[in-house]
């Protein structure tokens, strides 16, 4: 298993940054990367519950994550699990996401994410290490796309 | 959809994967440097930067008398968006929650 720890300082204060990581509306603002959109979700991370999104790209794919709202502790703490699901919904490997925000001296926040139990090829690596991993499921894949192929043919 | 499955059949290859992933460390490379990106003959590396042109994942250019060969950004893109790591999620969304707080 393998753990991600990602820093950043914001200016704002720990509630206003509370509240862009938990409420719905803000959360559509930031929520995955630029270019895919969200046809379904249910991003609403500020009280237990079950919370979903499904991202899709230009292309149409579509890649679906969800989980449950396990702690909540205004505005210092949001701790929620995490899985994506594959292309049939059934929900894979379970990790855990917990959001702190602590108040800097400076009226911002020091905002920590911690993303634990990952599986181990999904590498918390170097911007090249992480290239290398995302080829090397390509490889898999296509590896397992022309076994498919001579099966069939 | 159809170029993903393009891109992925022509990288199912070891040495179309190595000269990939030298193009994306190194930056763009004449054939002459490929060469050593594996244990095959120059025609061979030839034969192989066909296929990934022909796959939309290298594009070259004429340098005088030198092709040099460099990877397609769209390519590549298309192939992270589908292949994201989880700390590509979290820095690609974590900026973009940055600007949205500046904004407000």
């Amino acid at each position: 298993m393998t753990d991600l720890t990602i820093t950043r300082s914001f200016d704002a204060a720990p509630e206003k940054v509370f509240d862009f990581v938990s409420k719905t509306e803000h959360l559509l603002k930031w929520w995955g990367p630029e270019g895919m959109t969200l046809p379904e979700h249910r991003l609403t991370l500020d009280r237990p519950g079950p919370w979903m999104s499904v991202m899709a790209n230009a292309e149409g794919q579509r890649f679906k994550v969800s989980g449950q709202v396990t702690k909540v502790d205004p505005p210092l703490l949001i701790g929620f699990t995490w899985a994506w699901h594959d292309e049939n919904d059934r929900r894979g490997v379970e990790s855990h996401v917990t959001i702190r925000l602590v108040p800097a001296a400076n009226g911002g926040t020091e905002f920590e994410l911690h993303h634990v139990d990952l599986p181990n090829d999904d590498a918390a690596a170097s911007h090249e290490r992480g290239w290398s991993s995302a080829l090397r499921k390509l490889e898999r894949l296509a590896n397992a796309q022309s076994d498919k192929e001579r099966k069939n043919g | 959809m159809a170029d993903l499955q393009t891109h992925f059949a022509a990288l199912g290859d070891s040495t179309r994967l190595a000269i990939i992933e030298r193009l994306l460390a190194q930056g763009e490379q004449s054939a002459g440097d490929l060469q050593d990106v594996a244990d095959v003959t120059a025609p061979a590396i030839s034969r192989h930067l066909k296929v990934l042109r022909e796959a939309g994942l290298v594009q070259r250019r004429v340098d005088a008398q030198r092709r040099i060969y460099s990877v397609v950004p769209e390519a590549m893109q298309a192939i992270n968006a589908w292949t994201l790591s989880h700390r590509d999620f979290w820095q690609v969304s974590l900026d973009r929650l940055g600007r949205a707080l500046e904004k407000e």
